[in-house]
């Protein structure tokens, strides 16, 4: 049990200066946060939006309400930061995500990640939900990214920002904190489920994808594909944040028979993995963040 | 940011003042296949700047005009000449012609494009019915706020072409003795052609063959609930161990020949569907 888990978590270098960015969202959240001071920030993916009804709220605010931030401009995807308490651990949430596949730049959309990063947090769990393509995940399952492919074509402006002297992603480490990977492991196995992992192909989206692009996907080495999270987990790597990426699989794609995807589905399948992953990640808070080592 | 609805309004506007009929289909004719055109009882043509948000087709062999006509005795529109992505268009623009097609009350999208062949059991001159495709372009024609009056968020892909129409195709096809096939289309931006290692990786992901367009226009045509059937005239054959530079006039010229054949196929296909609705 660490009371520092970045600095438990393998990397140990120091937080990059990236005061070139101007994120007028973290005075705005300073000034009305009164002290409370995050420990973890948590995005919640499809489907796992649910977890936030989990949280004790300190203070909720919608996208519009922050400045800098991206506004959500397409009903039912309302964005909101919240702060509070799961499981007695400090939390920034955010619940809907800015996705490229909105016609968000990659500067836009990063700022509510970016945000939390700022507000100096010691790990940042991610999630999602994802096409199965590994044949042997089943819909409905939470699977741990360990690995990605990016195949969304999109430059990270951010990445080249933060080390000016240093600006290459070092290959020495993995990106999905080893460390935290296996906490969830052991804590899922507490629990009573196992915690398989899988690499995550990220697509710009947002059609579904057809049979070939599975095909390729599948040949190429990939387990899963969704159209997040891979931007923010580089961002949050390229900060020395540790990140923990849950994907929820939610159509096991079998490409030699084609089966049409229904967003409806997606969320229902999302919904049905609710069920492991909240107590999961409530019970890696309360045991790694104990309200006792709270600063 | 929902401006796209009223683009295709006006534009339907435009063609409607000169031709206001509800066309079947839409026709796209790719490089060197323009010839397809002489099929079409003309009614009606609009230079593509006469038609608001229309682009200008500045590609070789591309003519950039809009004919408006009957074919297998059934309205349709056909693009004699179409946009690419290599050409510095933003895809969004690239189909708003399919929009249009569509909105004008088309349901059926034919859509044809001279590619390079990379199953070595396929021949240049050939004709490949796209089966699926793996769109390799980094770019979308969805991305945006989607208007849900367009067609949904999230399109299923799972099937993008009409698998009955291309049993039909493929019967057409051996009636007529035209060699042709079924396949899986790679898109990519161009415009350079790709090297002997980019062939290599292309087969390997399991396309048959590879081209710089198409593959948007489907797309949105999945988003409007268009039935699609595509058509690659293979132009030249793209075998990494024995790849020969790429000679434009010959690839014209090999479109130019098969043209007649695409004619038949397209044909075919388009009095099929004709038929199954009746």
């Amino acid at each position: 049990m660490s009371s520092q888990p970045s600095a438990a978590s393998g990397i140990t270098s120091a937080r990059s200066d990236h005061s070139t960015l101007d994120l007028k969202s973290i005075e705005f959240l300073r000034a009305h946060l009164s002290g409370f001071q995050p420990r973890v920030g948590i995005v919640l993916g499809s489907g796992l939006g649910d977890l936030a009804h989990q949280i004790v709220p300190t203070a909720i605010f919608d996208f519009h309400e922050i400045p800098g931030f991206p506004t959500t401009h397409v009903s039912g995807h309302a964005g909101k930061l919240i702060l509070g308490d799961l499981a007695g651990t400090p939390v920034a949430a955010l619940q809907g995500r800015c996705h490229l596949y909105e016609g968000w730049r990659m500067e836009q959309a990063l700022v509510p990640v970016q945000t939390l990063i700022d507000l100096d947090i010691d790990l940042l769990i991610l999630s999602n939900a994802s096409g199965g393509i590994n044949p042997r995940f089943r819909s409905g399952q939470v699977v741990l990214m360990d690995s990605h492919i990016d195949g969304m074509f999109r430059l990270q402006p951010q990445l080249f920002q933060s080390k000016p002297n240093d600006g290459i992603l070092s290959r020495n480490v993995t990106l999905y904190d080893r460390t935290w990977i296996e906490r969830a492991q052991q804590t899922a196995i507490k629990l009573g489920f196992a915690l398989t992992t899988g690499t995550y192909w990220a697509t710009l989206g947002p059609n579904y994808e057809t049979r070939s692009e599975y095909r390729m996907f599948r040949n190429l080495g990939a387990d899963m594909v969704g159209m997040s999270t891979v931007p923010e987990a580089k961002l949050a790597f390229d900060r020395n944040i540790p990140v923990l990426a849950f994907s929820i699989v939610t159509n096991v794609a079998n490409s030699d028979n084609a089966t049409v995807t229904d967003h409806a589905d997606v969320l229902n399948w999302s919904s049905q993995a609710k069920g492991q992953l909240v107590p999961l990640i409530e019970s890696l808070l309360s045991e790694y963040f104990p309200p006792s080592s709270a600063s | 940011m929902l401006d796209l609805y009223d683009k295709i309004q006006e534009a339907c506007d435009a063609i409607r003042k000169r031709w206001d009929r509800k066309p079947h289909a839409g026709i796209i004719l790719g490089t060197g296949l323009g010839p397809l055109v002489e099929k079409i009882n003309v009614q009606e043509t609009f230079d593509y700047a006469e038609i608001p948000h229309f682009l200008k087709s500045t590609a070789t062999s591309h003519r950039g005009r809009l004919v408006c006509g009957e074919l297998c005795g059934v309205p349709v529109v056909a693009m004699e000449g179409r946009f690419h992505m290599y050409e510095g268009y933003p895809l969004k623009q690239i189909t708003l012609p399919v929009r249009v097609m569509n909105a004008l009350g088309a349901s059926l999208l034919l859509v044809s494009n001279a590619c390079g062949g990379m199953n070595p059991n396929h021949r240049a001159g050939d004709i490949l019915f796209i089966e699926d495709h793996i769109n390799l372009m980094g770019d979308n024609p969805l991305i945006g706020i989607n208007d849900d009056r367009l067609g949904p968020r999230f399109p299923d892909m799972s099937a993008p072409y009409d698998h009955a129409l291309i049993e039909e195709g493929l019967r057409v096809a051996r009636k007529n003795d035209i060699r042709a096939h079924q396949g899986v289309f790679v898109a990519v931006s161009g415009p350079n052609l790709e090297t002997r290692a980019e062939y290599r990786f292309l087969r390997l992901i399991g396309a048959d063959v590879v081209g710089m367009s198409t593959v948007p226009e489907v797309i949105v045509a999945v988003h409007c609930g268009m039935r699609t059937v595509g058509f690659s005239v293979i132009t030249d054959m793209c075998l990494p161990d024995a790849l020969e530079p790429a000679d434009v006039q010959k690839i014209i010229a090999i479109a130019n020949q098969a043209a007649p054949r695409l004619a038949t196929l397209v044909t075919g296909v388009l009095e099929a569907d004709v038929n199954s609705r009746k």
